[in-house]
């Protein structure tokens, strides 16, 4: 069919197209207006999992736009390894947006909540196309929608905190894409190239003519994704920015926003730099201690949080850590847990994050002090955040299992038993910051001081879903292991 | 003394360089939000005059092929690139700006560090 081999474009061209018309139906529909977006962010995934089979049957896929050929043309690619990374973009923002289609009524003004589906829309297709683009300077102009959109789904409540902590935000992602662009050119000046595999290509003879080039290029993209993916101590702008925005906008931001550059800086690592530059310089070396030095203190400061919100923000810096840990201990074990670990922090900050939502929409209380005895007051919402938190630890039976478990695996293939120890305290850590909360909930004395209002069945509905998918990844993980197992396979 | 004559062959990279070093320092330094804006603009615009200097060829014609004889172009890739680079600054600056107001009209100030003064009191 003439329509299936356009399916790249498609993926990133249908939220484009219905971001624009989603606050035009919105004025008079509002509820078509959600159902609109919703449906569209279902054909995309039904679009992106078509592509996933085909090219598991036919081999990597190549897609060039306007039928401009690599060198000048901007290049698509959908490999497996990267339309993995697209399923768990498109079917994360369809499971929040699933959810934020009644708690945003609850926290926004009406009259932008059409907006905020634009937003949403541009958001979801500028990550869908960082997945598959194999273009430097067109992944540049992705990051800046994903930047701007990423910013706006904060600020829009327009409260002070929000403002301030979305500002904070566009000025060190603005700082960023600086560095990022920089870089860009550095490259560009030694070989004339913006394709990654014409690069690394010419890379390979050029790093002998021109080694500063390289390395301050190389330099620049370490700063530029560390700081957009709150790489420690390139994070100071993520507990706010992540803890003061709606509860969809968190789950989105904590969820997939700062994994996406997590993943673009892999690609860059592996598909751009040529093996011999890797193997010389200590990239993914300064990546692993920054990413341990993250677990730890990530960890540490979430433990210090009064706020529910905060404490989960923080505790997202060490979890991406632990994602850029298996980028940066360079095995191939370790980047399978990294790359797992990816779409299970994906669900589950996302879930802790609806959970925390949840129990703002009913209650309103955000202390983490007065949360005792709320668990037989919201059963479901405490169940599911109790199961987020058992994967956070790595519990057996949830995902965050699996995907540690292969990150000691890797870490020990290699001898480097000292991240083995880092794996292990930031399931020590995270123990001692989430189970108090769990236990306080259920087993607390005192009955919850709070008045208790009904939690929408789509909320719940998105919690169940969440549930079941941290556990299916922590029985089942074979599936997914095998197809990262294979698709990483040529980097080492 | 290759260096410098290096440097001074290529002034415009330094140039470029310097520009960009100000706006970062200033970017992250400066307390003033409307100062930060306008770093950033001075950063981006100093990678945009790296990217089109890499283009220019030392006696270079403009890439227009008339036929008449072979003869040295100038790379217009930098150029087509940059333009876009231009409008996506162009958009940062105006989404900050007007968050600037709005901040303003929250806080009654646009100083970072009066913004922290004010929260902390809460």
């Amino acid at each position: 069919m003439a329509l299936a081999e356009h399916l790249p474009a498609l993926i990133v061209i249908t939220p484009l197209s219905c971001a624009f018309m989603a606050p035009l139906l919105y004025r008079r529909h509002a509820l078509a207006s959600g159902y609109m977006v919703l449906l569209s962010l279902l054909i995309t995934l039904v679009m992106s999992a078509l592509l996933l089979l085909k090219v598991n049957r036919e081999g990597p896929l190549s897609y060039q736009m306007g039928n401009w050929s690599p060198p000048w043309g901007i290049e698509y690619l959908a490999d497996p390894l990267r339309l993995y990374m697209l399923v768990v973009v498109i079917a994360v923002s369809l499971w929040v947006f699933f959810y934020a289609l009644k708690d945003l009524e609850h926290e926004l003004r009406r009259e932008v909540i059409g907006w905020y589906y634009t937003l949403y829309l541009l958001l979801v297709a500028s990550m869908a196309a960082m997945t598959m683009t194999n273009d430097l300077f067109n992944l540049f102009v992705l990051m800046e929608i994903c930047a701007i959109s990423s910013c706006a789904i904060i600020t829009i409540k327009q409260d002070r905190e929000c403002l301030e902590a979305g500002f904070k935000y566009l000025i060190l992602s603005a700082m960023g894409t600086g560095c990022y662009l920089l870089g860009i050119a550095m490259l560009y000046m030694v070989t004339g190239h913006l394709n990654f595999e014409y690069l690394q290509n010419e890379l390979s003879t050029a790093v002998a003519i021109y080694p500063l080039n390289v390395f301050t290029a190389a330099a620049l993209f370490i700063v530029a994704f560390g700081t957009k993916a709150a790489l420690f101590p390139l994070h100071v702008w993520l507990p706010d920015a992540h803890a003061s925005a709606p509860s969809p906008s968190s789950a989105m931001l904590s969820g997939l926003v700062i994994k996406i550059y997590a993943f673009s800086l892999f690609l860059i690592l592996y598909q751009v730099f040529p093996r011999s530059l890797l193997d010389s310089l200590p990239l993914s070396e300064i990546v692993l201690w920054l990413a341990a030095l993250g677990v730890m203190f990530g960890s540490i400061y979430a433990m210090m949080q009064k706020d529910l919100k905060k404490m989960l923000a923080y505790s997202s810096i060490g979890q991406i850590a632990i994602i850029f840990m298996g980028i940066g201990l360079d095995q191939r074990l370790a980047l399978v847990g990294g790359l797992y670990h990816i779409a299970v922090h994906a669900v589950t900050k996302g879930m802790l994050f609806m959970a925390a939502g949840a129990i703002i929409y009913a209650t309103g209380v955000r202390k983490i002090s007065d949360l005792a005895g709320i668990g037989r007051a919201m059963p479901l919402v405490l169940a599911a955040f109790t199961i987020g938190s058992a994967s956070m630890i790595g519990i057996p039976g949830t995902g965050g299992l699996i995907s540690k478990w292969y990150l000691a695996l890797g870490a020990l293939e290699i001898g480097r038993s000292l991240f083995v120890l880092v794996v292990l305290s930031s399931s020590l850590l995270n123990a001692i910051y989430y189970l108090p909360i769990v236990i306080n909930a259920f087993m607390s004395e005192e009955d919850f001081a709070h008045k208790v209002n009904e939690v929408p069945k789509m909320l719940q509905l998105a919690l169940v879903i969440g549930m079941i998918f941290i556990v299916v990844a922590g029985v089942f993980p074979r599936p997914l292991i095998l197809l990262l197992g294979e698709a990483v396979a040529n980097f080492f | 003394m290759e260096m410098l004559s290096r440097l001074i062959h290529n002034y415009f990279y330094l140039a470029a360089i310097i520009l960009f070093v100000i706006g970062m320092h200033t970017m992250l330094t400066h307390s003033n939000m409307v100062k930060k804006v306008i770093a950033m603009n001075i950063m981006d615009t100093s990678v945009f005059l790296l990217f089109v200097a890499i283009g220019y060829v030392r006696g270079g014609k403009p890439p227009i092929i008339d036929g008449i004889g072979e003869t040295l172009y100038v790379n217009p890739l930098p150029g087509a690139l940059i333009l876009t680079g231009i409008v996506v600054a162009v958009s940062i600056s105006a989404y900050a700006l007007s968050l600037i107001i709005k901040i303003q009209r929250a806080y009654g100030t646009v100083d970072c560090d009066e913004i922290c003064q004010i929260r902390g009191d809460e």
